[in-house]
């Protein structure tokens, strides 16, 4: 139990020896064309790594898949710049562009035992700072510090996820906007032709429920009106012909009363109809693409 | 959102079924004989006009007593004999009037007159004398009944119609096939 507080210092000690302990680099950098800011972005990124820079080297790796074991192939090499740059890796960088893609060929060795401890080789179409993007990834990857906005970068040219992508259209902002107003949705989805006649229909609908309302509720009025007269006079002609009056009303409010319910039922249900129909015709990705077929293209099938 | 505009919807089939109220037809006046055979009352029939009114004990209450036919089956008559009871307990008789339809005849003066036995019953007879036209013919208002009210109740002044009677000029009897009472509400 007295050994407690000595191992627990020791513990710290050690910890804080190796907190304090650099990665440093010789970086051998071999671009077929000039990065501008290769160097100082990778001292600007990885401000807890030492980096030198020598590009006389490249020579050395080039030929590093035809030996038989790459990893151990300039173990003494390697070593002996390790020595001699006093550092703890050597990162070797090749870039090479061929037509809109660039292929980046990285090596790392450990210079301590002057074997090949990481390798990476990309080939990407090219995309904004691409180049350096990448380097900065490759070295991050290698010293365990990858920023969010490099892989965010990269996913620049890559497709979308499809459960990702926001369409500006959709069937339900078209079936919304049908349910507000009828063929509105369908003239969104640019189906002009169905968008006109269901603006027409429902249109006639509504005007044929509103004119069967009026005449109803003028029915209706009116027979309130003759059933008043008609309980009001004791005259028998009077009596006939309000009572006349008041039935052909009532016969009338009647009608109207069931063309305007029947009508505004179609209204309803063309109203529904319209916007599952904007739903069904609103705009979706096209999933099957079709070249016309050329007959005079030559008869590939034999 | 969506239930909202569950509700809108519900809401809006709502209003328009039931802004379409289906009005009952309801004909009821005593004078209609249409109304009173869909009771089940045939003419000729004995009935009051109003058949029902609401007064204060400051007002006259005013019950018109009418014959009517069927204008298919249309009689002539030329007297009627009408016993009438009304609610003693809170009406007094005032007057008894003869009804339009046996005075404005022009040179046709009726036979008029009434007996009342200080209680409840009222018994008017009247008779068309005249000597170029022998009878009446259509439904048509008989007399006038004036009550003043003494306190407030609600009854109903109806006919005897076992003791009415209704002839044509040859004396013969005209079947009276139904009545219909009067209610007088006096508040």
């Amino acid at each position: 139990m007295k050994k407690l507080p000595q191992y627990f210092l020791f513990l710290f000690l050690g910890s804080l020896y190796s907190a304090n302990l650099e990665s440093t680099f010789l970086v051998l950098n071999h671009f077929d064309k000039f990065l501008p800011n290769a160097d100082s972005s990778l001292i600007e990124n990885f401000s807890n790594s030492t980096f030198e820079f020598d590009s006389t080297f490249h020579i050395l790796f080039e030929d590093i898949d035809n030996h038989a074991n790459p990893a151990s192939s300039h173990m003494v090499t390697i070593k002996e710049l390790g020595e001699k740059y006093q550092v703890n890796y050597i990162l070797f960088n090749r870039i090479e562009h061929i037509d809109d893609r660039f292929i980046l060929n990285g090596l790392l060795f450990n210079t301590r035992s002057g074997g090949l401890i990481h390798r990476r080789k990309v080939d990407l179409k090219q995309y904004l700072n691409g180049q350096i993007n990448e380097l900065n990834m490759w070295v991050g990857n290698t010293v365990g510090q990858v920023e969010k906005k490099w892989e965010n970068n990269r996913k620049s040219i890559l497709f979308s996820n499809p459960e990702e992508i926001n369409y500006e259209k959709t069937p339900r902002g078209a079936a919304i906007r049908s349910l507000v107003a009828p063929g509105w949705g369908q003239l969104y989805s640019d189906k002009k032709v169905s968008a006109g006649v269901w603006a027409g229909t429902e249109s006639t609908l509504s005007l044929a429920v509103l004119i069967s309302f009026l005449n109803y509720d003028a029915a209706a009025k009116s027979y309130k009106s003759n059933l008043t007269l008609y309980n009001e006079t004791d005259d028998e002609k009077e009596v006939a012909k309000y009572r006349t009056n008041a039935e052909s009303d009532w016969d009338d409010h009647v009608r109207f009363s069931a063309l305007a319910i029947a009508f505004a039922g179609a209204t309803g249900t063309g109203w529904v109809a319209n916007s599952i129909h904007a739903w069904i015709v609103g705009p979706r990705p096209y999933k099957n693409l079709y070249q016309k077929w050329n007959p005079k293209s030559p008869n590939t099938t034999g | 959102m969506k239930c909202h505009r569950g509700q809108l919807i519900i809401i809006l089939a709502c209003l328009v079924v039931y802004s379409c109220t289906i009005f009952e037809k309801d004909f009821d006046n005593p004078v209609d004989f249409e109304a009173n055979e869909e009771k089940g009352i045939g003419a000729p029939t004995l009935v009051f006009y109003p058949k029902t009114q609401t007064k204060t004990t400051s007002d006259s209450v005013i019950v018109g007593s009418f014959i009517v036919f069927n204008e298919d089956s249309m009689k002539h008559f030329s007297g009627v004999h009408l016993q009438i009871i009304f609610p003693d307990s809170y009406l007094e008789l005032d007057t008894i009037k003869p009804g339009l339809f046996i005075t404005d005849t022009s040179n046709s003066m009726p036979l008029f007159t009434y007996t009342f036995d200080s209680v409840n019953t009222i018994d008017i007879y009247a008779y068309f004398l005249d000597t170029l036209k022998p009878d009446l013919e259509g439904t048509g208002h008989l007399a006038d009944l004036v009550f003043n009210p003494t306190s407030t109740g609600s009854d109903s002044v109806s006919y005897q119609l076992n003791a009415c009677e209704m002839i044509d000029h040859e004396d013969s009897v005209i079947v009276l096939k139904g009545d219909r009472g009067a209610e007088v509400i006096v508040q």
